[in-house]
């Protein structure tokens, strides 16, 4: 006998989120780390659970290894119990004509066995890509109340971004009428959260259909649009796709401002404190007395002894002496040595660097990355998960320093503007 | 079959009338120390690091916060098929025994009423800790030099100022036998009013269990029932195999106000005598949701020097050799130096705290004023019990001790506390 749930979950946890630039090189978008010790995904996951949501699907495919070992089976979004459960579901092969998904309607029929096996009322489509709070279930009573056949959480944006977008127009009573996937020229501002409440059987009509339907917003929506009832349920509260490297540092900053919109804490957000092959827990941050901290989020196990202003720390981040640390975003067990200064950086985990060398450095913002203007163009430099950087260097804007650069990389003392190492 | 060859049993059930407000709903082992973690959590991580997987808790003393943070022992690894650790609670039963018709009488009639606990589990020695004390120790090494010595019982020993040795076990330890590793004990006393050595002991002891099973039964004649007080001397008499084995690390002993401020103070600076990242110490992070806590806010102005932060606290003011647990908030113009605040502590605007220990959950309103004067050369510790609601502008001298849940009533009759003065 199996317990009847009111509303399944299925996130779609595949985003490549290749405008991440290096930050996506060993993890899917939903891993990437977001505000210290969480990561992009804790958002969705702590928002079906503060819901009320107990049985969730999380689909996979892009590097999932980083993602799978953070979701483990659940327990910190208590998925845990004889009728809860997080369960993941990578791509599989015994599909006659391809096994890697391609697209999200693809992605959810793949796994129909699992939505057969978990009969439920409604099934509530998510992905893992965005920051943002919100009540699924007050949506879910809002998707019964319509009697709708689909309800899409959906958002006014401003109209230079619609086209990043699925736009859908509404009328007066929030029924969708029409329907632009990422729009050139867009009818509306009111954009797609990528939060779908399907009735359950609807959804596994629509899936069986036609299997050339591979996306949801492609194909599977456009169509319900012009045949069956379709609404729109408006969202007011904060909400970030951190898609792109100026979006991520923008969001990260909204977190340490002062009555910002954005609280993990007060939103409930909870996260699986890592602790693979650690034999101690975190102890507390350590401030000495030399360090001078301001404006910034500060993770267990952070040592400071230098300056830290406007930035957000990662466990275990190492501050030196006569460091200065400024408007940067740090992963886990980044060090900074004596006297150095990071500026507008972002340090992927285990980033070494030595003393007396500039990260960041100049005022040529707008100065683009050369080989990826598309990614780094507002001035922010990367520097790639375990790279070392030696003493005597000084990098400039919009840089990026791949993964595991070893310091004798660095042939020359200085990363010129838009450069790559 | 893989099978544990040590059980471990720690003495958590104890509660220490100096630290009497903070010790006033919970055991002395489960006092919080270190910005995160509880005092038990050292000897629970140095049988982790120890790999002895087989732990029982004696517990008695409002045991509930103690149950609560053991969990299912998963913090530190203690949750397997050949891997436990179980509470042990008194009980009562049915039967004429009228050892089974009272609470435990001593730390030696709780591993008594739990002999058969300890017999099912077969050990090839028995472990005996307290779980109040801060150290990093090996336990391995130790039970090496008792199986070394055949020993039938093997006391670790710290070496302790004179001074201070009346409040201990003390022991003459044969210098001549293994120099600096231990020797057989030539003498001991149990908190001798003027002792003649200055080894003490740590209350780690190792026992040949039949030794063990023994020297209870024939405690149980007595009206005493201490390791420290009636085991140790009575083995002693017989002339059983007793040796010391001799810890030279740190040892922080938390057994009054003053002791465990030090202790405490003894997690910070540059190198700090207590690292606890290097000491390998685990915590329960379930325990008040400490994992859900989201990264510590230092927010504009704030100045944090030579201090432990955990997650969850928010700096808007000044804190100076402090430590602060998760859920602290210091906000603007308000001074927190040498002071220790647990958990979810909220302190007021220009508020000025000196030389604290706060317990958990207590709202300090603004411009309160808690401790020394900087005139005062004895600095005592001020003691603040949970749950208290201070009100705006209060003066609290120090050395003054403010019991839990002191009503708003009872506060709105308060001008001043006095220095020294106990508000209950």
């Amino acid at each position: 006998m199996s317990v009847k749930q009111e509303a399944l979950v299925l996130l779609l946890a595949g985003g490549v989120g290749s405008r991440l630039n290096i930050l996506v090189q060993s993890r899917a978008k939903p891993a990437v780390p977001f505000a210290g010790h969480y990561r992009i995904i804790d958002f969705s996951l702590s928002n079906v659970m503060t819901s009320g949501l107990t049985k969730i699907g999380v689909l996979t495919q892009y590097k999932p290894l980083s993602l799978m070992r953070h979701l483990g089976m659940g327990e910190a979004w208590d998925f845990t119990g004889r009728s809860r459960g997080l369960k993941i579901l990578p791509p599989h092969t015994g599909f006659k004509d391809s096994d890697w998904y391609k697209g999200t309607a693809d992605a959810v029929r793949q796994n129909i066995d699992f939505l057969e096996k978990n009969p439920a009322d409604e099934v509530l489509l998510l992905s893992g890509d965005h920051i943002y709070n919100m009540d699924f279930h007050a949506m879910i009573e809002y998707h019964r109340f319509k009697k709708a056949d689909v309800t899409i959480g959906m958002m006014v944006v401003p109209m230079s971004e619609i086209y990043q977008f699925g736009a859908g127009v509404t009328d007066d009573n929030n029924r969708i009428i029409d329907w632009e996937e990422k729009p050139e020229h867009p009818k509306t501002n009111l954009a797609s959260m990528g939060i779908y409440v399907f009735d359950y059987k609807y959804l596994l009509d629509s899936l069986y259909r036609d299997k050339a339907e591979v996306d949801f917003g492609m194909h599977i929506l456009p169509r319900a649009i012009d045949n069956d009832n379709v609404f729109a349920y408006p969202f007011y509260g904060y909400w970030r796709d951190v898609g792109t490297i100026q979006s991520y540092w923008e969001a990260n900053m909204d977190v340490i401002m002062r009555d910002s919109a954005i609280s993990p804490a007060a939103w409930g957000i909870r996260t699986n404190i890592e602790a693979d092959g650690r034999p101690a827990d975190r102890p507390p941050a350590r401030f000495s007395n030399s360090a001078r901290v301001s404006c910034s989020m500060i993770s267990a196990g952070c040592v400071i002894r230098g300056t830290v202003i406007n930035s957000v720390l990662a466990p275990g981040v190492v501050v030196e002496e006569g460091a200065v640390v400024r408007d940067s975003i740090l992963f886990a067990d980044c060090t900074v040595g004596k006297k150095s200064t990071v500026d507008l950086t972002i340090c992927d985990k285990r980033v070494k660097i030595s003393g007396d060398t500039i990260v960041g450095s100049g005022m040529n913002h707008d100065f683009p990355n050369i080989k990826q203007p598309k990614h780094l163009y507002t001035g922010i430099t990367l520097v790639g998960k375990e790279a070392s950087i030696p003493s005597g260097i000084t990098i400039g804007r919009n840089c990026i320093v791949n993964s595991k650069t070893e310091e004798s990389a660095f042939s020359t003392g200085e990363v010129a503007d838009g450069e790559t190492v | 079959m893989p099978k544990s060859t040590t059980l471990a049993m720690i003495l958590a059930g104890s509660r220490v009338d100096n630290l009497n407000v903070l010790t006033y709903y919970r055991p002395k082992s489960a006092v919080p120390f270190g910005g995160f973690a509880r005092v038990i959590d050292f000897a629970l991580s140095n049988l982790l690091h120890s790999g002895i997987e087989q732990v029982a808790i004696l517990s008695q003393y409002r045991s509930y916060s103690l149950i609560n943070h053991i969990g299912t022992g998963a913090a530190w690894d203690m949750i397997g098929r050949n891997r436990g650790v179980s509470i042990l609670p008194p009980f009562k039963d049915n039967s004429d025994n009228k050892c089974h018709a009272d609470w435990y009488r001593g730390s030696a009639d709780a591993v008594y009423k739990n002999l058969d606990f300890v017999q099912y589990h077969d050990p090839e020695q028995i472990l005996i800790l307290s779980g109040d004390h801060i150290y990093k120790m090996d336990y391995q090494d130790m039970i090496a030099y008792h199986h070394k010595k055949d020993a039938d019982l093997t006391i670790a020993f710290v070496q302790v100022d004179k001074s201070k040795a009346h409040r201990f076990g003390i022991a003459a330890i044969d210098s001549n036998e293994d120099g600096e590793t231990g020797g057989r004990l030539l003498n001991y006393w149990e908190k001798p009013e003027s002792p003649e050595a200055d080894w003490a002991s740590l209350t780690v002891l190792v026992f040949k269990p039949e030794v063990l099973y023994r020297a209870l039964q024939e405690n149980q004649e007595s009206s005493s029932f201490e390791f420290g007080r009636d085991i140790i001397p009575l083995l002693m008499a017989q002339g059983r195999k007793v040796y010391g084995y001799k810890y030279t690390g740190y040892w922080g002993y938390t057994g009054t106000t003053e002791e465990y401020w030090q202790a405490s103070m003894d997690l910070l600076g540059e190198n700090p005598p207590i690292d606890m990242e290097a000491w390998g110490l685990r915590t329960n992070m379930e325990h008040r949701g400490i994992r859900d806590a989201q990264p510590a806010l230092i927010r504009d102005g704030a100045i944090v020097h030579n201090s432990l932060v955990y997650n969850g606290c928010i700096v808007e003011g000044t804190v100076k050799n402090s430590i602060l647990f998760p859920g602290v908030h210091v906000e603007k113009g308000a001074v927190v130096e040498d002071s220790v605040l647990f958990f979810n502590n909220h302190i007021g605007a220009d508020c000025k705290l000196s030389r604290v220990i706060m317990d958990v959950n207590s709202v300090i309103g603004q411009g309160v004023r808690i401790g020394p004067e900087a005139t005062s050369k004895a600095k005592v510790v001020t003691l603040i019990g949970w749950n208290n609601h201070i009100p705006d502008k209060m003066c609290i001298g120090e050395g003054a001790k403010i019991y839990p849940n002191i009503s708003s009533e009872q506060w709105s009759k308060v001008k001043c506390v006095e220095a020294e003065e106990v508000l209950r």
